[in-house]
């Protein structure tokens, strides 16, 4: 007599019955669909047309974002319109500390207090609050998710895990680590979310770690992409060397297995206009809805903490430490406070900073990457909080911790013997 | 409930007017989400889980969906199978029917099977497992209104009867 | 596909692939310099020079699948390779006519470009995928060839 429920295996032996009657596999001829499916999964051609979508995928990014809406009009409109007309009608006038606040906080040039004249120096909620995540940042986010949603739903993606798996085996993740990475490069948030089907703790730990530290947002790469353009391909290969290096060594401290995950590669498909537009506009409006509250508050810390003169405390105070070992001046202390809010807004600090001419080019460099690996964004750090347990979390933010400090201070020590820093 | 990546969501997405992300690649849903329907005049509540390979959870994903079963004692189950890989399915579908739910197999993907010449006798499977079976696709909405207006003849099924209109099973040592 | 249409692609696509190595290969020894412009071929990289390298060797790709597709061209996966060689083409031609269309919409001094700045940022030079863009959609013919059969 039969126990309920099933063995796994006399459960096996009723769909094999079941199957033998009432399916019917027919001759199977090879499409071209399926042999372009097969093509761009083999190495030999599968790599060189993961080069050729990568490359679309950023080219598309960097026209529609960056020469198309930022440099087209909206710096055209924060900048020659939107800041002179706030200086000219806002009460108070330079100087004033509320219109510093909201407005333009100038900077002394020759010992004396000038108007900015762009909406990143100027530093007010009213300017850099509104042209960081409206001006920049949603154009960029807009550009990522749409093409991420066309690879998405066309299918490509896990046919980048499969490329990929070779090489994250060796850091203890699977191919399928490349679906949270590639999310986390729009907004961490849901990138740690997408390592739930991560079969075992050690795996999510890693991925989250790794993920809040070497994955720059969509919001941070469009603004990191409007200041410095050139720096892109170096910051990129500095983040992706640490992304691997680091998940080598955590593969080889954490205790704990990371076995092999089964991912079903699915059929390519077109695309449908209606799922592509939702999905752009539910994900486009969380970004709004996450990210201006934060840059605005981030604006107003900022601010408040350079008229109070708990920045300049601060600078001077860290600023032999940040000097000695990361090789950035003190003055980085601003985008770093802000970059506890957001990333983005982090980085517009720093453009600030840049337009004034205090920095060298390796400075800026080393600036941008420290911005990206010191912190994750409140927002992720809220969720880690969530979804790791609390010896993870500490697992995570102490791992954090040794990878700026040891990643930083080799990246300035390379620049020493480089004869750059 | 269904493997990743068989529709789930877009299912869902239909039945319900909501907006779930569906994306083409397993685990794009990693949480429930809770919608309506109307079915035959009223309103009708349809949760949408993360895909799951078996009731015994593996990861985090998985585990919201059992979950999510076991908290619904007295729900219909929609059954989503891939119609290209029926044999994977069905396993998971026979674990929930064994547990008692009543469920409503759709055999989703249809259009891809048919691509790939394979062939499913609808009829005969009804007949065996004893539960609607009903083929769709998904994306275009073939086979919806089929599948809604059979979700109310869904009636939980004794795996003794399956087996015995299967033509029995062989015992585990045997076939081992 | 009939013979004389297989014929023509094995020729045509043979052809094919020499040009876009041969453009490949040229954009290659551009970027390691400053890059060049010759007539109307554009192989400057004056938009963004880190794009020159990565184009190069989609280039030299498209055109060694392209080669490879020519033994035994009407079968499937041999086809399939001359698909996937003309995608990668279209996609870095695409991107650099969308390229074009962002750059042209806003004027330098103005909201929007007058419609002489406009029109002249369509003027060439072009580089050297966009022409072979209307070259690639051969391949279009053979993919509904294929669709019929099958």
């Amino acid at each position: 007599m039969l126990k309920v429920p099933l063995s796994v295996d006399e459960r096996w032996n009723l769909i094999d019955r079941i199957s033998k009657q009432t399916v019917e596999f027919g001759a199977r001829k090879h499409t071209l669909k399926d042999a372009i499916a097969e093509l761009t999964v083999k190495p030999l051609t599968g790599i060189p047309v993961a080069i050729a979508v990568l490359y679309g995928f950023w080219s598309f990014f960097v026209d529609f974002a960056g020469t198309l809406f930022t440099d087209g009009f909206m710096v055209r409109l924060f900048d020659e319109h939107w800041l002179p007309w706030l200086q000219s009608v806002f009460p108070g006038g330079l100087g004033n500390p509320f219109y510093a606040l909201m407005v333009d906080a100038g900077h002394i040039e020759n010992g004396v207090l000038v108007a900015s004249d762009n909406c990143l120096e100027s530093f007010g909620v009213l300017t850099s609050g509104f042209f960081v995540p409206f001006g920049v940042v949603l154009w960029a986010v807009l550009a990522f998710y749409l093409m991420f949603a066309l690879l998405e739903d066309v299918g490509y993606l896990p046919r980048l895990a499969v490329l990929v798996d070779t090489v994250l085996h060796k850091i203890g993740l699977h191919g399928y680590a490349i679906v949270p990475t590639f999310l986390a490069l729009g907004c961490n948030i849901p990138g740690v979310t997408a390592t739930r089907p991560l079969e075992t703790r050690k795996q999510r730990f890693l991925m989250i770690t790794l993920l809040s530290v070497f994955v720059p947002c969509g919001a941070q790469i469009g603004i990191m992409q409007d200041l410095v353009p050139e720096l892109m391909g170096w910051i990129f290969l500095t983040l992706v060397i640490g992304y691997l290096g680091f998940g080598f060594i955590l593969n080889k401290i954490v205790p704990g297995k990371s076995p092999e995950i089964i991912m079903d590669v699915p059929p390519y498909r077109m695309p449908m206009m209606k799922n592509i537009v939702s999905k752009l506009w539910i994900r486009t409006s969380r970004f709004l809805l996450v990210a201006v509250p934060f840059v605005l508050l981030g604006c107003l810390i900022v601010g408040l903490m350079y008229l109070t003169g708990a920045m300049d405390w601060l600078a001077t105070v860290l600023g032999s430490f940040l000097m000695s070992w990361f090789g950035v001046p003190g003055e980085t202390v601003s985008p770093l406070i802000a970059g506890f809010l957001r990333k983005d807004l982090a980085v517009g600090v720093l453009g600030g900073l840049m337009e004034q001419g205090i920095m060298t080019t390796f400075q800026v460099f080393t600036s941008v990457v420290l911005l990206c690996i010191y912190f994750p964004c409140l927002a992720t750090f809220a969720l880690m909080l969530k979804e790791e347990n609390w010896k993870e979390f500490l697992g995570s933010i102490a791992s954090l911790v040794a990878m700026v400090l040891v990643y930083g201070g080799l990246i300035h020590l390379v620049g020493v013997m480089l004869g750059v820093a | 409930m269904g493997h990743p990546n068989v529709g789930k969501s877009v299912f869902f997405n239909r039945l319900t007017g909501a907006k779930v992300f569906e994306s083409n690649y397993p685990g794009t849903t990693v949480d429930f989400t809770k919608g309506w329907m109307h079915l035959g005049g009223e309103d009708v509540e349809l949760i949408d889980v993360p895909g799951a390979f078996s009731l015994e959870p593996k990861d985090l994903a998985e585990e919201v969906a059992v979950k999510m079963l076991e908290e619904n004692r007295d729900s219909v189950v929609i059954c989503v199978l891939d119609a290209t890989k029926v044999e994977r399915g069905l396993y998971l579908a026979l674990e929930i029917i064994e547990r008692g739910y009543p469920v409503v197999v759709a055999l989703n993907m249809w259009d891809v099977a048919e691509d790939k010449n394979i062939r499913i006798d609808v009829e005969k499977l009804e007949r065996i497992l004893g539960v609607p079976v009903v083929p769709t696709i998904a994306i275009s909405g073939e086979g919806f209104k089929e599948l809604v207006s059979k979700i109310k003849e869904a009636t939980p099924v004794k795996i003794e009867k399956i087996i015995e209109n299967a033509g029995g099973v062989e015992s585990a040592a045997v076939s081992g | 596909m009939n013979e004389v249409e297989e014929k023509f692609g094995q020729i045509y696509f043979a052809v094919l692939g020499a040009v876009a190595l041969a453009f490949g290969a040229a954009e290659l020894i551009a970027s390691a310099g400053e890059g060049f412009t010759w007539g109307i071929l554009d192989s400057s990289g004056a938009a963004d020079p880190m794009f020159l390298p990565w184009r190069a060797i989609i280039l030299l790709s498209a055109g060694f699948f392209y080669l490879s597709s020519v033994k035994n061209f009407a079968e499937i996966h041999q086809l399939a390779k001359a698909v996937l060689g003309s995608i990668m083409i279209w996609i870095v031609a695409g991107m650099a006519i969308w390229s074009r269309i962002a750059g042209s919409i806003p004027g330098e001094e103005t909201w929007f470009n007058s419609l002489e700045g406009f029109l002249a940022s369509y003027a060439p030079p072009y580089c050297p995928e966009v022409f072979l863009l209307p070259f690639s959609l051969v391949v279009v013919y053979y993919i509904l060839k294929e669709k019929e059969a099958g």
